[in-house]
């Protein structure tokens, strides 16, 4: 208790707060941009923490990684085009609210849940601590297989009533995910002899082509400005409004996000999916969802933000990343001279907290700023679309090219955003594509392992019944509300196809 | 990646000191003066090698003649097997500008003769080269107390493993080595990923490298769900496998085999396991120059290298990040580096069989 009073303290002088401002600052621009995320965020930060206190450093790292998921709602709900990985789902009604010129009401509502969410993210984090270990220890690989199936049963959700189209949808993602090596064997699958396939295509890609590349294109057609009325309609206020009164959702979200983000190996690019698809399952009036249902929101922006929370304990307490960010984030670690392991809840316990008071104090400053900023730039979504789309281009294709460098990074979005516009096109459920893009290895990875290690006698862990019991109550609950989901899909259909 | 700051901060910092140090006084042979250096490395950004040449870098700006900026290009890919190939291909200059910072897993699938390789590190100069250590270690529900309860151990062990053709070469060959019955098994991803299937109970035999054993096992063994077994040794001036310093109670793998076996290791199989142990462990890390560079520039770098290593500020670190293991500069890391070169033909195919027979993989 004292070490967690003692680092407010420290983190509380003002070169702490500046620097925590700073890495706010940076975490915002961030993003703000398409497809730039905590990764670039990191690598930009590396370099200047070398020699740095670990205090100070702490600020400024975790200042910046907790409040991109916060920003990076802002081109998702204005332009329909995933500012990060995180905030794929925000899409699905924020896009749709700000094309009812709502994008105020939306973003209002996405940064208070974030701003919720982040807090119970570092509140959860601090209880715990203690018992973080044997609870990470409690998912082997059997069970971490099993999640990434939960995760793929809400393909059935997002696919409303296509089912086929959803099933092959999803199966187009698990393909696409199949590419470059094998995580068990020493293969390389659908690389045709191309060396830029051999890792794979990466998850900025696959978003940013399956999402922006067609918002964009249709956009240019129509020549609109994105929002189809020219005012601005209701205010952030009532957006913040609608997130206390839906305070349960933020809740259950806020908790999905980080149990999910303390799991290691799932990583956290499915959290926004699956607190998404969890309040689509358990809201009885589900015709609005997809069209501007405002839960659509606040769901997978507490999650989002409560995600970061969960991520730290992997990478700290076994030093093994749970994402992306959270990789170099442990390569900072390192550079600062710290190992991470069991004694950072001993011996290091003080740069824990200043750990979790500068997740807690970012989330604050950051979604300040965000609603602040929002005001001007909501007005961006009356602004006739023609004058934004190269610069919009410009932003996505430099985003596209931080994954290898290389010429293939651009020919891949193409190939992706043509994929997507098709789909787009024809009806097809992108989500489903993109999780089951992001699962793909996770599938494959954990059922080789626990085939290998148990044979068959994986089934019969407890970890796996119950969680083979939550998969069935889940589809099953779908099912009994099938009336109510096939008018939620007909409106995610239409989404999809507008 | 290549971030804004990191793009224009080298150039204003070469700016500054351009202006300070004016016209070079003294016309040296080999001279960064105002010049940039940009040091490829085949990893993203974050990872062992990433860290190890952010730790190295400032300190070769400090002592290379002229204090270049000396900046991080990380180019991941393949394995590594992307950058390497770079560096072998586009890199040409005999200027030093450009060095090449390789690792275990560049190391590896040149020495297997990994078809996509255009790399020779015959032909290249090391400058310096960092090693490493491996603690192997297993469940005690196995009533083994130390190396020596081995020898006859026939429970089938099962280890955590990133695949055939990887840096586990080294354990698993160990292993096989010892007459154990171990199960790989494969798609793990990382160390890490293996040390926490060990405390899963998912496997029950594991290794870590020296660093990461210290902060992450030995508190286990502590708790006494962790019996430390062995280290892979490190080499001597002679080129001896001995005891490795940072653990010096525990034994070193041929003295493990000579507990086992009643007799010191030799054959083809040691012969293999000794070139790769060298290779991943020995000199796990080292920064090249092309082939074409001025001797003058290799002997340039190579003294640098040998000021780093001595730097007082330097030695903090790397007994804070870097194992603590003595650094190899110049002429140590090419003797050491032999061992990774002078590898007989049978002794390589003898190993490509013996991961052919015993997984069925085939290296391409």
């Amino acid at each position: 208790m004292e070490a967690f009073l003692q680092s407010l303290t420290v983190l509380l002088t003002p070169s702490h707060l500046l620097l925590l401002v700073a890495g706010v600052l940076l975490g915002l621009c961030v993003g703000i941009l398409p497809g730039l995320g905590g990764i670039v965020g990191m690598t930009i930060l590396l370099p200047v923490i070398y020699g740095m206190d670990p205090h100070n450093a702490f600020a400024l790292l975790i200042g910046m990684v907790a409040v991109i998921p916060t920003s990076d709602t802002f081109p998702s709900v204005m332009m329909g085009i995933p500012g990060s990985s995180a905030s794929q789902a925000t899409i699905m009604d924020g896009y749709p609210l700000a094309r009812k010129g709502e994008a105020a009401r939306a973003l209002g509502s996405a940064f208070t849940a974030s701003l919720i969410g982040g807090l119970i993210g570092a509140a959860v984090l601090t209880l715990i601590i203690p018992i973080a270990r044997p609870l990470v220890l409690a998912f082997g690989s059997p069970e971490l297989f099993m999640l990434a199936v939960l995760g793929m049963s809400m393909v059935g959700v997002l696919s409303g009533n296509q089912p086929i189209k959803g099933i092959i949808g999803a199966g187009i993602g698990l393909m696409l995910g199949a590419m470059g090596d094998a995580p068990a064997v020493t293969e390389y699958r659908y690389t045709f002899g191309i060396d830029y396939l051999m890792d794979g295509v990466s998850l900025v890609i696959v978003g940013l082509g399956l999402f922006a590349f067609p918002e964009i294109i249709d956009l240019l057609i129509k020549g609109r400005p994105i929002s189809e009325k020219a005012e601005l309609g209701k205010g952030w206020l009532d957006g913040v409004k609608d997130t206390i009164r839906h305070k349960f959702i933020v809740l259950r979200c806020s908790i999905i996000g980080v149990v999910i983000g303390f799991i290691p190996g799932l990583g956290g690019s499915v959290v926004d999916w699956i607190a998404y698809g969890h309040v689509i399952q358990t809201s009885k009036d589900r015709e609005r969802f997809g069209k501007g249902d405002i839960r659509g929101v606040i769901a997978p922006e507490s999650a989002n933000n409560a995600k970061e929370g969960g991520g730290l304990i992997p990478t700290f307490l076994f030093g093994i990343p749970g994402s992306g960010s959270m990789a170099v984030f442990l390569g900072g670690l390192l550079i600062l001279g710290i190992q991470p392991g069991p004694s950072m809840v001993t011996e290091n316990v003080d740069l824990l907290y200043t750990a979790i008071w500068s997740l807690a104090l970012a989330n604050i400053v950051g979604a300040g700023m965000a609603l602040i900023l929002s005001k001007p730039i909501t007005k961006l979504t009356v602004v006739p679309f023609n004058y934004l789309a190269p610069f919009m281009i410009l932003i996505i294709t430099f985003a596209c090219y931080q994954a290898t460098y290389s010429w293939g990074d651009l020919i891949a979005l193409l190939l992706m955003g043509i994929l997507g516009w098709l789909m787009k096109q024809f009806g097809w459920p992108r989500p489903a594509a993109l999780i089951g893009f992001v699962l793909a290895g996770n599938l494959e990875q954990y059922l080789f392992i626990s085939v290998q290690r148990y044979g068959m006698g994986w089934l019969a862990r407890p970890g796996v019944i119950v969680m083979a019991v939550i998969i069935v109550a889940s589809l099953s609950a779908s099912i009994v509300y099938q009336r109510k989901l096939q008018s939620a899909g007909e409106t995610v259909k239409e989404t999809v196809k507008e | 990646m290549k971030s804004p700051m990191k793009k224009w901060f080298p150039i204003f910092l070469a700016v500054v000191c351009t202006l300070i140090l004016g016209a070079p006084a003294v016309q040296a042979n080999a001279d960064f003066s105002g010049e940039q250096i940009t040091w490829i490395i085949p990893f993203k950004v974050g990872g062992g090698s990433d860290v190890w040449s952010r730790l190295y870098a400032p300190f070769f700006k400090k002592y290379l003649p002229g204090n270049p900026i000396v900046a991080v290009k990380n180019m991941p890919g393949g394995g590594s097997i992307t950058g390497g190939n770079h560096f072998a291909q586009r890199v040409r200059k005999a200027d030093g500008l450009t060095v090449f910072g390789s690792s275990g897993s560049t190391s590896f699938p040149y020495l297997l003769g990994n078809s996509k390789v255009k790399y020779d590190f015959s032909k290249y100069h090391i400058v310096f080269a960092s090693p490493t250590g491996g603690v192997a270690y297993i469940n005690p529900k196995l009533g083994v107390k130390s190396a020596a309860d081995l020898k006859g151990l026939e429970d089938e062990l099962a280890y955590a493993s990133q695949g055939a053709t990887s840096l586990d070469i080294v354990p698993l060959l160990a292993f096989d080595m010892l007459g154990l019955n171990v199960k790989a098994i494969f798609g793990y991803k990382g160390r890490g990923s293996g040390r926490v299937a060990f405390e899963q109970g998912e496997v029950n035999i594991d290794y870590q490298t020296t660093t990461a054993y210290i902060k992450n096992v030995r508190p286990l063994v502590d708790q006494g769900v962790a019996v430390p077994l062995m280290t892979w040794g490190v080499l001597d001036d002679a080129g001896k496998i001995v005891r490795d310093p940072v653990e010096p109670d525990l034994p070193c793998f041929p003295e493990v085999y000579e507990m086992v076996h009643g007799k010191k290791p030799s054959g083809q199989a040691w012969n293999a396991w000794k070139a790769f142990m060298v290779a991943g462990f020995g000199v796990q890390k080292a920064m090249w120059l092309p082939e074409k560079t001025n001797p003058e520039i290799v002997t340039a770098y190579r003294d640098a290298a040998a000021k780093v290593v001595a730097d007082a500020e330097f030695q903090e670190i790397v007994k804070k990040s870097l194992g603590g293991y003595t650094q190899l500069p110049g002429e140590q890391a090419r003797k050491a580096f032999e061992q990774v070169l002078s590898v007989s033909a049978e002794d390589k195919a003898w190993v490509l069989n013996w991961i052919k027979e015993k997984y069925d993989v085939e290296v391409k």
